[in-house]
């Protein structure tokens, strides 16, 4: 996969940050068309980010040759959301706590503590082929 | 994420535009804020007015220039927030750190 692909509500990209900038104009673009609040779709669209760019270096280790999915539903009043990697997974009651004071001057580990924040509700799933991220939120 | 700069009062004022959601924008906005520090340029603004949202990696380079800047005896402050990252700002407690001002006067005022 040389560029990214949208198939109806999907969007797959080659494990490269600079198409982190597409997933996010395919979703912004869909939750406009849906009339989401655009407070609401800064949040979605912060946390769809994180979890991309989680995908592409940590769970794809940026092999351009992996693929990262995002797949967004509306079901009623509520945003489903998922991104798929093509890596080993990770546990996240192992990331440290971001407010910790310890933590707080540190560059990275914020991602799924924003996402959980944000987001309604966030599920982490392991796949045959990959982990699987799946973020809800109400509009 | 496009990226302008200006000179007030002997201060480098950055001003970024979009969003900051990690790559190549990040970069630019992470190198810009290094050239300055190399070039002994330690006062440094930030001005968030045109600034949709950030994400973690925004805010990673965010602390990145303040750690640096402070240990070179300079400061990074921060000028019209948005509510949005002011959001963020404060679930991540780093509201605490940095010094945020409601325009860039006051922010370049700060430093006198």
């Amino acid at each position: 996969m040389d560029k990214p692909v949208i198939t109806g509500n999907t969007i797959a990209i080659p494990s490269d940050v600079e198409h982190l900038a597409d997933v996010d104009l395919f979703i912004e673009g869909i939750l406009r068309g849906w009339e989401v609040d655009e407070s609401r779709i800064a949040d979605i669209a912060i946390s769809v980010s994180e979890l991309v760019n989680n995908a592409i270096c940590h769970g794809n280790k940026s092999t351009h040759d992996k693929k990262v999915s995002a797949t967004i539903d509306r079901k009623g009043s509520l945003i489903v959301i998922s991104v798929t990697d093509e890596g080993a997974g990770f546990s996240p009651e192992n990331i440290e706590n971001p407010i910790a004071d310890d933590n707080l001057m540190k560059e990275v580990g914020r991602g799924i503590f924003i996402v959980k924040s944000l987001m309604d509700s966030v599920d982490f799933e392991l796949t045959p082929t990959g982990s699987k991220v799946t973020i809800e939120k109400g509009v | 994420m496009k990226l302008s700069s200006k000179e007030q009062a002997g201060i480098v004022i950055l001003e970024p535009r979009g969003k900051i959601m990690g790559g190549p924008d990040a970069s630019l906005l992470h190198d810009k804020l290094h050239e300055c520090i190399d070039g002994n340029q330690n006062r440094i603004i930030i001005d968030l007015a045109q600034v949709d949202w950030m994400n973690s990696t925004g805010l990673g380079i965010l602390i990145s220039s303040y750690t640096t800047l402070r240990n070179n005896g300079g400061h990074l402050k921060l000028a019209n927030v948005t509510d949005k990252i002011k959001s963020l700002l404060t679930i991540t407690k780093l509201v605490s750190v940095f010094e945020a001002f409601d325009s860039v006067d006051e922010a370049v005022a700060s430093f006198k």
